[in-house]
């Protein structure tokens, strides 16, 4: 069976909660501080009676017609929605030479489903959204262990391919994603239209988390010698040496790194970076672990 | 001593540059990655340009196997140390002890040459060879000192031509001399067809040599080998006759007997000016002497010729070679090429460590810790 988490991280998930600041809990009854009283609103059944039962839940119309009590119940309805945005864009198929078969999209599919396993332990909705110019596919919000399913099954089936689509192809993420949702982005964010995606979710009242997945070459560098450096989505080319390159790359991709983190701070959404040979659970960590 | 056959195979060693310019070719070939933050890559005019060679390891090793080809073209060979200490050989029979210089080998002159601490071998039926033997295996330069009675036994009938100066050492004394072989005198057996002429000829040198002569028809049984055969007939030889002198007979026929074909054929006498009169060829292990005119004397006045029977005989019998000499004139000569020493020949074990480090040279280019094969 098709499992992204490793063994340990899974062990480690234990201690780890979800949390959504702008939560409210206005509909219905669930882990997140809430404002409203009483059971959910969508219906569910009538039952009769029973001793012990609250007498404002009594259905006092119906009682009034068939003289019997009945106690109006509703589906219980988790106050959350947890979406995972996963970018599958061509440039989510690099991976670090010294682990070739690791691509920031294994780790993507890994947090996703790491992400979806907290979800389901504490009883929220999760559904999941890839984005890619070659399709954009929607898994709507549920729980339960067969939307569990559901989810591997979509992680399992994605591809690194194509470029991150444009904005006006974007009406599906528009359209599922309502207020207060949480929203946890998975993205190398080298798009721009990504990063104005999630300003956009993010002023449009949605809860909007980053985990920037970077390469650790992104980070060291550790080219030596003459390379023919390849955007896997512009199908740009530049031929350099590894090391004539290296100051000036790491200088500005460092800045580029800051301004982002600035840009994001100023929208609210909380974020974080993933290095390809950390763990799986460690930007989790840092996102959720505080709150834990 | 380490040398080279054929030097000019070092002209291979050229081709070492071929796996220098493609490694440094390879060097210009930049390998791809995939690198998605390439807009923070900000391109050099140009990445430091020096001569750098990529893959050491696989460099050297092929330099390495390029440098053994070349060196297994040029043949090498391992010339073995000589000794340089004086040779001596003694004749057995002689005392070694008298010799007595120090700092010298001393080899009896015998097969094999063994040294003089063992005990005197059979003196050599034919030193000569020995001599020219002990010549050809001393490597050039050695000293050779040989000593010999003032009469030895063996000799050849050419004074010995070396390579080098011997140093000719006659001592008092004289080899036993081989006893006197009691020559038996020859014996013949006639075949004689009616029609053919000559019998009386060949009775008479018999008479003459005090051997035996018996006449017989053509179809009497054979003599036995030793005694010599005359086939006075014409036609081809009958097969019981050829497998006769196959078997190691010898047979005088006449004229008009074909004999089997041969291509070594040589005539063994002439006449006085210089007509052939008999020739001859070996078949099988005898041989068959022909006479090349009729048997008469109008034709072949030398029948009649007092010295008929020994001519005949001396065709019929090899007297001893002459083996007996005075040392002291036989001091063999100078002149001679030096014989080249054999030497080593390293080329299979060359080839055998071409082999390895071709294997080597192979794992290393296509092991899979390389990302980028050249």
């Amino acid at each position: 069976m098709f499992d992204p988490i490793p063994p340990d991280v899974r062990h480690r998930l234990k201690g780890l909660r979800l949390s959504a600041r702008r939560a409210s809990g206005a509909s219905g009854i669930g882990l997140h501080a809430s404002r409203s009283r009483g059971a959910g609103l969508e219906f569910a059944q009538y039952r009769a009676y029973e001793p012990g039962d609250e007498l404002r839940q009594i259905d006092w119309k119906l009682y009034g017609r068939s003289d019997k009590f009945f106690v109006r119940e509703s589906e219980r309805e988790s106050p959350l929605a947890v979406w995972i945005i996963v970018d599958a864009s061509a440039s989510m198929g690099q991976s670090d030479a010294v682990r070739a078969a690791y691509s920031r999209l294994d780790a993507a599919r890994a947090m996703a489903a790491c992400i979806g396993e907290l979800a389901l332990r504490q009883g929220d909705r999760f559904g999941l959204i890839s984005l890619s110019d070659t399709g954009i596919r929607v898994a709507d919000p549920a729980t339960g262990l067969r939307q569990r399913d559901r989810l591997r099954l979509e992680l399992y089936g994605l591809k690194a391919a194509g470029e991150f689509p444009a904005a006006n192809t974007l009406a599906p993420v528009w359209e599922r994603i309502r207020a207060q949702d949480l929203v946890i982005v998975l993205s190398d964010g080298f798009d721009e239209a990504c990063i104005a995606l999630m300003e956009r979710l993010s002023s449009a009242g949605r809860e909007v988390l980053f985990i920037q997945t970077l390469t650790a070459e992104e980070r060291d560098f550790p080219f030596d010698g003459g390379y023919r450096f390849e955007d896997p989505e512009s199908r740009a080319e530049l031929l350099g040496d590894g090391k004539a390159l290296r100051t000036d790359f790491l200088r500005k991709f460092a800045a580029a790194r800051q301004a982002l983190e600035a840009r994001l701070t100023a929208s609210g959404i909380r974020h974080t970076h993933y290095w390809l040979d950390e763990a799986v659970d460690a930007p989790l960590a840092r996102l959720f672990g505080g709150g834990a | 001593m380490p040398g080279l056959l054929f030097p000019l195979g070092l002209a291979a060693l050229t081709a070492v540059i071929l796996p220098l310019v493609i490694h440094l070719m390879r060097r210009d070939e930049a390998r791809p990655v995939m690198f998605a933050a390439l807009r923070w890559l900000q391109a050099k005019p140009k990445p430091r340009q020096r001569i750098q060679f990529s893959e050491w390891p696989l460099l050297l090793m092929r330099l390495v196997l390029l440098i053994l080809l070349a060196l297994f073209l040029a043949r090498p060979v391992l010339n073995s140390v000589v000794d340089r200490t004086p040779y001596v050989a003694v004749m057995p029979g002689l005392d070694p002890k008298t010799i007595g210089s120090d700092n010298v080998r001393l080899h009896w002159l015998a097969p094999d040459f063994p040294s003089t601490d063992s005990p005197a071998p059979k003196a050599p039926a034919d030193f000569t060879s020995l001599i020219r033997h002990l010549d050809a295996d001393l490597p050039k330069g050695v000293k050779l000192t040989i000593v010999v009675p003032e009469t030895p036994q063996g000799a050849d009938a050419e004074r010995p031509i070396l390579s080098r100066e011997v140093d000719w050492r006659v001592m008092p004394g004289a080899m036993p001399a081989p006893q006197p072989v009691a020559a038996r005198p020859l014996a013949l057996s006639m075949r004689a067809a009616t029609d053919q002429p000559g019998a009386r000829y060949f009775r008479a040198a018999a008479a003459a040599w005090e051997g035996n002569a018996t006449t017989g028809t053509l179809t009497d049984p054979l003599p036995p080998k030793d005694t010599v055969l005359v086939w006075l007939n014409s036609g081809p030889l009958p097969d019981a006759v050829t497998g006769w002198i196959k078997t190691g007979g010898t047979i005088i026929v006449s004229k008009d007997v074909q004999t089997p074909k041969s291509n070594a054929q040589t005539v063994l006498w002439r006449d006085d000016v210089g007509g052939p009169l008999i020739d001859s060829a070996s078949l099988g292990k005898g041989r068959w002497l022909r006479f090349t005119r009729p048997l008469i004397p109008a034709e072949m006045p030398e029948l009649l010729e007092p010295d008929f029977p020994d001519q005949l005989k001396a065709l019929l019998t090899t007297p001893p070679a002459p083996s007996r000499v005075a040392a002291r004139d036989y001091a063999p000569l100078t002149g001679r090429p030096a014989f080249a020493q054999a030497a080593i020949d390293l080329q299979p074990w060359l080839a055998v460590l071409v082999a390895l480090v071709f294997g080597l040279e192979r794992w290393l280019a296509t092991s899979s810790r390389r990302r980028a094969a050249p």
